[in-house]
């Protein structure tokens, strides 16, 4: 699996990933603050915080939670390269599920308050998404016969044709993993909510600061699977997954956050259905 | 004796003479070395076995005396027995089922007479050695333990007279009775030593005389022989329609349609034993008996027996509407159990629930019946028996030191007992996350159960319900009070250590070794009833075809993680601030207090939820027992359609 190309193409991933993420997050900012009538920051603030952020004191409530932390980090970060390397679209699932499982661990893994919500209501977004991920997984397989992503791209026509339903579902998906209205429930960027910052609430400093950039490997990997639906033609597939990131800016801003058990009624209903219904008349069709 | 024959009367024999002097030379000291010499050779055996791989082996006489004839007036007396104790706790279930039993077993013998000389007596291929290695292995360690948990337990209970003499008879009788069932060949002899689990589950579970204990014991006992009747129908049919009592027979011409319906009647057998739905009380019941019985239970013995039937039963089913509707039962139970587990707080319960979902797992396996779901099933049952077992005696170690196994007491276990919350973190951490063994089966499981979109479905819902009881446990066990430094090593009873260690040790390191193991181990099960297994080893990673696990890189990924945090990084006592209270943190920066309401001190306490409205038992059971019941008497009577 690890040849010359493989190794190159994880150190691509690791140095470029965090600097289209960090610049998307950017844009993110920027883009919101001009729907809200504000000026915004300046496009590469999200590296400036980091650099802020990672250049403070240590401080944390217990020694565990740094290991959480990293965990969360690399763990993602594998899923990325799991993901470049073209490899089990359902493993790669798994993996990112082991890393969002380490952020819900070091908000339970300190007794406060605020993290422990944040936990409880982390856990929930995993669970109303987790499924749907799957079952893409799934619905690709019925069109490649196989879970590896390296066989999409042998695909004649782009998955978008024949998967209409399951890119929908998985829109959803990608609003819950980019923790934005009506789902920024866990936690959100906006300055304060009901819960204060919920998972992260007891992390500072460097620790959020490697927080920070997990989330844009993560974007970028969620970004990445929508991309595949247009595999044939990667230009077109890449502007696919920019044209659903701007429609996640703006579905944020217009929608209002909404409750946990509203979240996962609906995705457990209309995200899972729609992927069923997508698989069952492929299966029919067949 | 050849060397074979002494490997089976090692199996066999050895914990019977065991549990014996276990019995009758009441002594503690001679029976922790009983039990202690019996573990080792049973491990020793069992590893032998493996090197040896399959063979078949049929013993001559004894004392002039046929086996067969010996274990058919065994059986008899077994039914006799049942047919007591059915009059004894004056229960109609447990009578009207040994009569039937009686009835059914004594018009195959006496009427139609028919006294089969099947050859060979014992059919030990891979699958029956991976048995073995999982009841010898797992049910000898926790053997091991129940010494010194035995006595914690009667310590607590204030026992004048000690009944551990008998409590061990049972114990290591029944590692005996599991390991002829898994040998055996005739059905009539699988038929007999099922019997006598369900009699060891019946002693165990009854074993504190409570009135909570022998309730719960007398359910068990008549849910199990329900099986019984089923079971023994599905003798007299198969017979009638096979023409013949050997499994090695039924199983290796490939799918036969026309023993359907036995095949069913044994299926159903076998999910009354693995406590599917609607049968699940039974195993949820079983928990008021002391910790390993409910770890021996759950991991190795007694519902594997359930599990062990269906898959090896499943080349002979491949292809069938049957093969379908037990897919379909198993995935049934699979998802509802687990959204159960999560309304659960009482450790045991999760835990039970947890069992019953991963046999439904299992079952759903059998039923899609492809070579990579047969591997998938195979390897569930031998890396859920360790995690299990390891999971059940974390709990009830847990349960002696804080005097509680209610998750919500767990608390800050990670500061008290550092040693044991870790090997139990591990534990679930076997059992639910990459690239641990159980959730690459898991995975293997999803991947081969595409051909049934429906199983799916049922598949990828359970596993995101899984994820959530897994978590909420893990995340109260390791919460650490605000300013909480690294918390100092405790020390252990070493009949505790050393079972939770070792058993730890494998969980985790046969996970690393996954591919080899496949390979070497599960491979040569399916192979010569399936042709392939489905997957195969590609260097340390595993490759099923149409997909792939990395399995190396991600457990160095893992030790990236855990090593160089733990070696490197020491937080210095300045560094540590106290949670964020809003400003309103009341007593000193270690405390959870805050000023509540007229500035008064509170303890600031948070609490998982467990949607007990949406998936307590009173809301799901209402429903789902019913739709089980349906979709069982759908697999006996659905076997008619083709």
């Amino acid at each position: 699996m690890m040849d010359l190309n493989g190794v190159l193409t994880v150190v691509a991933v690791i140095v470029l990933g965090p600097l289209v993420g960090g610049f998307l997050f950017g844009v993110d900012r920027k883009l919101t603050a001009r729907l809200q009538g504000r000026y915004g920051p300046p496009i590469m603030q999200p590296f400036y915080d980091f650099i802020k952020l990672w250049s403070k004191n240590r401080i944390v409530s217990s020694q565990s939670q740094i290991m959480y932390v990293f965990g969360y980090l690399f763990f993602t970060v594998s899923a990325l390269c799991l993901f470049a390397l073209q490899q089990d679209m359902l493993m790669i699932i798994f993996v990112l599920a082991f890393g969002g499982i380490s952020l819900i661990m070091g908000a339970y893994g300190v007794k406060s308050p605020y993290a422990n919500f944040g936990a409880q209501r982390e856990m929930l977004q995993m669970v109303a998404y987790e499924p749907v991920l799957m079952l893409a997984a799934v619905a690709v397989y019925m069109r490649t016969g196989s879970f590896m992503i390296s066989d999409i791209a042998k695909l004649q026509q782009p998955l978008l044709f024949t998967l209409p339903l399951v890119f929908v579902a998985l829109l959803i998906v990608l609003t819950i993993k980019m923790r934005k209205s009506p789902f920024d429930i866990s936690a959100s960027a906006h300055a304060h909510q009901e819960i204060i910052r919920g998972v992260y609430t007891e992390y500072s400093g460097p620790y959020l600061a490697l927080i920070e950039l997990t989330h844009w490997y993560e974007l970028l990997l969620v970004l990445g699977i929508i991309a595949l639906f247009w595999a044939t033609n990667p230009i077109i597939g890449i502007a696919l997954a920019l044209a659903a990131f701007l429609l996640e800016i703006v579905v944020d801003n217009v929608e209002a956050r909404m409750t946990w058990p509203w979240m996962i009624k609906f995705v457990w209903t209309t995200g899972i259905s729609l992927t069923v219904i997508n698989i069952g008349l492929l299966y029919l069709l067949k | 004796m050849e060397p074979t024959a002494q490997m089976v009367a090692v199996a066999v024999l050895l914990p019977l003479v065991a549990g014996l002097i276990c019995y009758l030379v009441r002594n503690a000291a001679i029976r922790a070395i009983t039990v202690l010499v019996a573990a080792a050779a049973l491990i020793v055996d069992s590893v032998l076995l493996l090197q040896h791989g399959p063979f078949e082996y049929t013993p001559g006489l004894l004392l002039g005396m046929d086996w067969n004839t010996i274990i058919t007036a065994a059986d008899v007396a077994l039914l006799f027995v049942f047919l007591g104790l059915g009059l004894y706790l004056r229960n109609v279930l447990v009578t009207a089922f040994a009569v039937a039993q009686m009835a059914i077993i004594g018009y195959f013998e006496f009427v139609m007479g028919v006294h089969t000389q099947v050859t060979p007596v014992f059919y030990v291929d891979q699958l029956a050695i991976i048995m073995a290695l999982v009841i010898s292995i797992v049910g000898s360690l926790i053997c091991v333990y129940a010494l010194q948990y035995m006595k914690d337990h009667e310590h607590h209970l204030h026992l004048h007279a000690s009944r551990q003499p008998r409590f061990f008879l049972w114990l290591v009788l029944f590692l005996g009775a599991m390991n002829a069932l898994v040998f055996a060949n005739n059905l009539m002899w699988l038929y007999f030593f099922w019997e006598v689990t369900t009699l060891c589950s019946f002693m165990l579970i009854r074993h504190d005389l409570t009135d909570e204990s022998i309730t719960n014991a007398t359910r068990a006992l008549w849910m199990n022989s329900l099986g019984g009747v089923a079971f023994a129908l599905g003798i007299v049919l198969m017979y009638l329609d096979a023409d013949t009592l050997s499994l090695k027979e039924i199983i290796s011409h490939g799918s036969s349609p026309a023993i359907v319906l036995p095949l069913a009647l044994l299926v159903f057998a076998g999910m009354t034993k693995s406590a599917q739905m609607p049968f699940q009380s039974w195993l949820l019941g079983a928990m008021v008996a002391p910790t390993p019985v409910s770890a021996l239970l759950h991991s190795s013995t007694m519902v594997k027996a359930g599990v062990y039937l269906v898959v090896r039963l499943a080349p002979a089913y491949v292809d069938t509407t049957l093969s379908t509707l037990v897919a379909l039962a198993g995935a049934f139970t699979f998802l509802l159990t687990a959204f159960l587990a999560v309304s659960q707080s009482d450790a045991k319960r999760v835990l039970a629930y947890s069992t019953i979902s991963n046999l439904g797992l299992i079952i759903a396996c059998a039923g899609i019946n492809t070579p990579l779901a047969i591997s998938a099933a195979i390897m569930l049952i031998m890396f859920h028996a360790l995690s299990k077992g390891l999971l059940f005696l974390c709990t009830g170690t847990i349960e002696h030191k804080i005097g509680s196994r209610d998750i919500e007491d767990m608390g800050g276990l990670l500061g008290r007992f550092p040693v044991l919350t870790i090997i139990t973190v591990v534990g679930i951490m076997t059992m639910m996350l990459p690239p641990f063994a159980m959730l690459i089966s898991k995975w293997a499981a999803i991947e081969a159960s595409v051909k049934m979109p429906l199983i799916t479905l049922f598949l990828v819902a359970g596993s995101a319900a899984t994820v959530v009881f897994w978590i909420k446990w893990i995340g109260k066990m390791v919460e650490l009070p605000p300013h909480a430094t690294r918390p100092k090593a405790e020390s252990m009873e070493s009949l505790y250590l050393w079972p939770l260690g070792l058993l730890a040790a494998m969980a985790v390191g046969l996970s690393v070794v996954v591919a080899p193991v496949v390979d070497a181990v599960v491979k040569t099960a399916v192979v010569p009833y399936y042709k392939t297994a489905g997957m195969a080893a590609s260097g340390m990673d595993l490759s099923t075809g149409v997909g792939f696990i990395p399995v190396w890189p991600l457990f160095i990924v893992l030790m990236l993680v855990v090593v160089p945090v733990y070696l490197l990084v020491r937080v210095r006592t300045e560094e540590l601030r106290p949670v964020y209270m809003c400003g309103e943190q009341a007593g000193d920066v270690s405390s959870a207090e805050f000023r509540s309401l007229l500035d008064k001190k509170e303890m600031s306490v948070s609490r998982n939820y467990y949607f007990e409205k949406a998936l307590g038992e009173r809301s799901l059971n209402v429903w789902a027992n019913p739709v089980a019941i349906a979709l069982l008497i759908a697999l006996v009577l659905g076997v008619m359609v083709k």
